[in-house]
């Protein structure tokens, strides 16, 4: 039946389509207002967040097609369907697990519970990534003090982060889930990392492995306390890394034979899954990875590729070379951070750097389509990069305070 | 509670009842809400009705019997799908008919397209000849470049309207097809999308019994020079079965899809949403002219 619930309509670029997401931006360039005015961020904060406020009108539908990201209409229609019939989209449940819950219906869940003036297009969602964002921003930098408030915001205007946090996508929640885990774990407070776990399983089940592992170094092999703890850990990860291999091995070659396939073209234009039964299946054993010492070989020799992707050679269209040299840059003040403040001493740092090259390797084994990669890499990267962040202001700041209390010679 | 302490409720609170009086509850803020609703008004009046024109159509079952099912076990093995390719194969089938330019040529020939493009003369010496107007971009850009425009319209055209206009969806999982389009002619939309549907199943079905029939006639010759007996029988199996579905398909009834609801229209128009409008209106003019307000007084600061 027609008009039996509310349905999403495709406003394109229209006027109307203008007017509903600029009342979007109003809705929380408002309240960025009474913040200001409070004085819980400064100046530069309020004109960079203004601007960020309004950048989801500036690329869907003004730079690019939203079908350039065409996963927005999935959690679009979801959360439409959410709002209006108080039930799951039935593309998306039976999709993924047959009803039960699943990353676009929980994304759009959380997305929906933001206040908004209205969700009337795609772009809506990207809004509520956007202040979503903001209260990251405001607890991040409610760590420091208020004199590292625009590094911290500098932070926030990594082109990555902007063009995602833009888009009707999981990434920013993805990105900020992490955030919140990594730092919290670092801080010491173990209950919210393990409670974001549930999410986060959900949401992106790389990450949960990833963050997973990181927990359970940090909480039962307090790695993060020395170098022999440390070790142990790197011990025992080895151990069961060798007894369990086939198991490990054969989920790597399954997420490895998976993207390939996803992002398999055949000789007749067909695409996907479909041509890959039909055309590459053959071609399966040659892919799969016979051993651990193999896997590693191959992440290592993977690894910068993964690293530093987009590669020239691949730049189809105009993201490509920026998310080149932001690629660059993210590794820059990786090791910036870590060389200034002397880190690479820092059991702490250590431990994250080696998780997140655990991450990477994963990443780096499995990954295939450019585009998915460079989104999952940063997904990846950045909440580690803010850890490192929060790790380096913190060590200096308690180097800071221990020459105040020791008097000088 | 030492942290709440240190917001400092108080001091918080009578700042925020500053910010409103001197920002918010003022006379700007009034005019600002009356140019809204006058900016709504302007709005609402500019834009043209669309009404959601739809249509539930069912797979039928003869044309999934008649295919070999080859296909997407990857897909299914990645992402727990719940399998029916053959009916996924149906409905890209209908999707590819209705979509194609052999269907477009067809509805042309009935006239359609001067039903859309002209006055709706069926004289096909008039609607071959309608002239076509091409944007001052599209005229310089053939200039420069040097290629010719098309001087009429013709069946690629409403190729690319019967594609623009209806958008052919099906949920996974589920055998219901909906044809839709947001169009502000419904009673226009209405006919056109049941004569679409309609001949796209007809395209279908007429391909098939060509296919058959080329199939049956080098089935016969070849049954001519065998002397095999088995090989013979063969023959004589496929040419029965393709007489068997030749005799499928020469009927009335629907081949691919199953009209399960008509063609029909909402009762209301989908566009524009009055509301939506207005009360997105207040806001941005609400916010704005605090903005202004705000920047006016603090230019100082922002600068």
């Amino acid at each position: 039946m027609v008009n039996e619930y509310f349905k999403i309509v495709d406003y394109g670029g229209t006027l109307e389509y203008y007017i509903f997401e600029l009342a979007n931006f109003s809705a929380l360039a408002f309240p960025l207002l009474i913040i200001y005015k409070l004085g819980f961020i400064n100046t530069n904060s309020f004109i960079v967040w203004l601007a960020l406020f309004f950048s989801p009108l500036v690329f869907n539908y003004f730079l690019f097609s939203p079908g350039l990201f065409g996963d927005q209409f999935m959690y679009a229609r979801e959360l439409i369907a959410q709002k209006s019939t108080l039930d799951s989209n039935e593309i998306t449940s039976s999709l993924w697990s047959s009803g039960q819950i699943n990353s676009v219906s929980l994304s759009a869940k959380i997305l929906g519970l933001i206040p908004l003036a209205n969700f009337m297009t795609v772009t809506a969602l990207a809004f509520t990534n956007k202040l979503i964002l903001f209260l990251t921003f405001l607890w991040f930098k409610g760590l420091f003090k208020n004199e590292n408030e625009n590094e911290v915001l500098l932070f926030f205007l990594i082109p990555s982060l902007v063009l995602y946090s833009s888009m009707a996508l999981r990434d920013t929640l993805v990105i900020v889930i992490s955030i919140i885990f990594i730092i919290n774990l670092i801080r010491g407070r173990a209950l919210l990392p393990i409670l974001l776990l549930f999410p986060l399983a959900i949401l992106k089940i790389q990450m949960f492995a990833i963050l997973s592992l990181y927990l359970v170094a940090h909480l039962i092999f307090q790695a993060h306390r020395g170098k022999y703890l440390f070790s142990l850990f790197i011990f025992i990860l080895t151990i069961i890394t060798v007894i369990y291999e086939e198991a490990i091995l054969s989920t790597l070659n399954l997420y490895r034979v998976a993207f390939i396939a996803e992002d398999f073209v055949a000789f007749d234009g067909s695409r996907s899954y479909q041509a890959w039964n039909l055309y590459g299946a053959e071609d399966v054993e040659a892919l799969r990875i016979q051993s651990m010492f193999e896997a590693i070989y191959l992440s290592v020799l993977k690894l910068p590729i993964l690293l530093l992707m987009p590669m020239p050679w691949n730049w189809s269209n105009i993201f490509y070379p920026m998310q080149s040299i932001e690629s660059c840059i993210l590794i820059y003040l990786y090791l910036k951070l870590s060389f200034d403040n002397k880190m690479y001493e820092n059991s702490e740092f250590i431990l994250l750097t080696f998780i997140l090259l655990i991450g990477l390797s994963v990443y780096a084994l499995i990954m295939a389509n450019e585009g998915t990669f460079v989104r999952y890499r940063f997904a990846l990267y950045y909440p580690f990069l803010l850890g490192l962040l929060y790790l380096a202001r913190k060590s200096s700041q308690d180097t800071q305070i221990f020459h105040q209390r020791t008097p000088s010679n | 509670m030492s942290f709440l302490k240190n917001i400092a409720f108080k001091q918080k609170i009578h700042l925020i009842k500053d910010f409103f009086y001197d920002f918010v509850l003022i006379k700007r803020s009034i005019y600002a809400l009356g140019i809204s609703l006058l900016f709504s008004f302007y709005v609402l009046q500019t834009s043209t009705l669309q009404f959601e024109i739809s249509a539930t159509l069912k797979e039928a079952g003869f044309a999934s019997e008649d295919k070999n099912i080859l296909g997407s076990s990857a897909a299914q093995v990645f992402l727990g799908g719940s399998g029916g390719e053959g009916s996924d194969d149906s409905f890209n089938d209908f999707k590819s008919n209705m979509h194609s330019y052999a269907m477009a040529k067809r509805m042309w020939s009935q006239g359609w397209g001067s039903k859309i493009y002209g006055n709706g003369d069926l004289n096909p010496e008039y609607f071959n000849a309608i002239p076509k107007k091409h944007k001052t971009s599209s005229k310089i850009a053939a200039f420069v470049l040097g290629y010719d425009l098309f001087e009429f319209y013709s069946a690629h055209d409403l190729q690319a309207y019967i594609i623009r206009s209806f958008k052919v969806s099906k949920k996974r999982g589920s055998s219901n097809i909906t044809v839709s389009a947001l169009k502000s002619n419904k009673d226009f939309t209405i006919t056109f999308m049941s004569a679409t549907i309609l001949e796209a199943d007809k395209y279908a079905k007429e391909i098939l019994i060509k296919k058959s029939n080329e199939v049956i006639a080098s089935t016969y010759k070849q049954l001519a020079t065998s002397k095999n007996s088995s090989i013979s029988s063969a023959l004589g199996g496929t040419i029965n079965s393709e007489y068997y579905k030749i005799g499928r398909l020469e009927n009335d009834m629907p081949f691919h899809i199953d009209i399960i609801d008509p063609p029909h229209s909402s009762e209301y128009p989908v566009q524009p949403n009055i509301a939506a409008i207005i009360y997105s209106n207040l806001i941005i003019f609400l916010v704005f002219s605090v903005l202004f307000s705000f920047a006016q007084k603090h230019k100082e600061d922002l600068w």
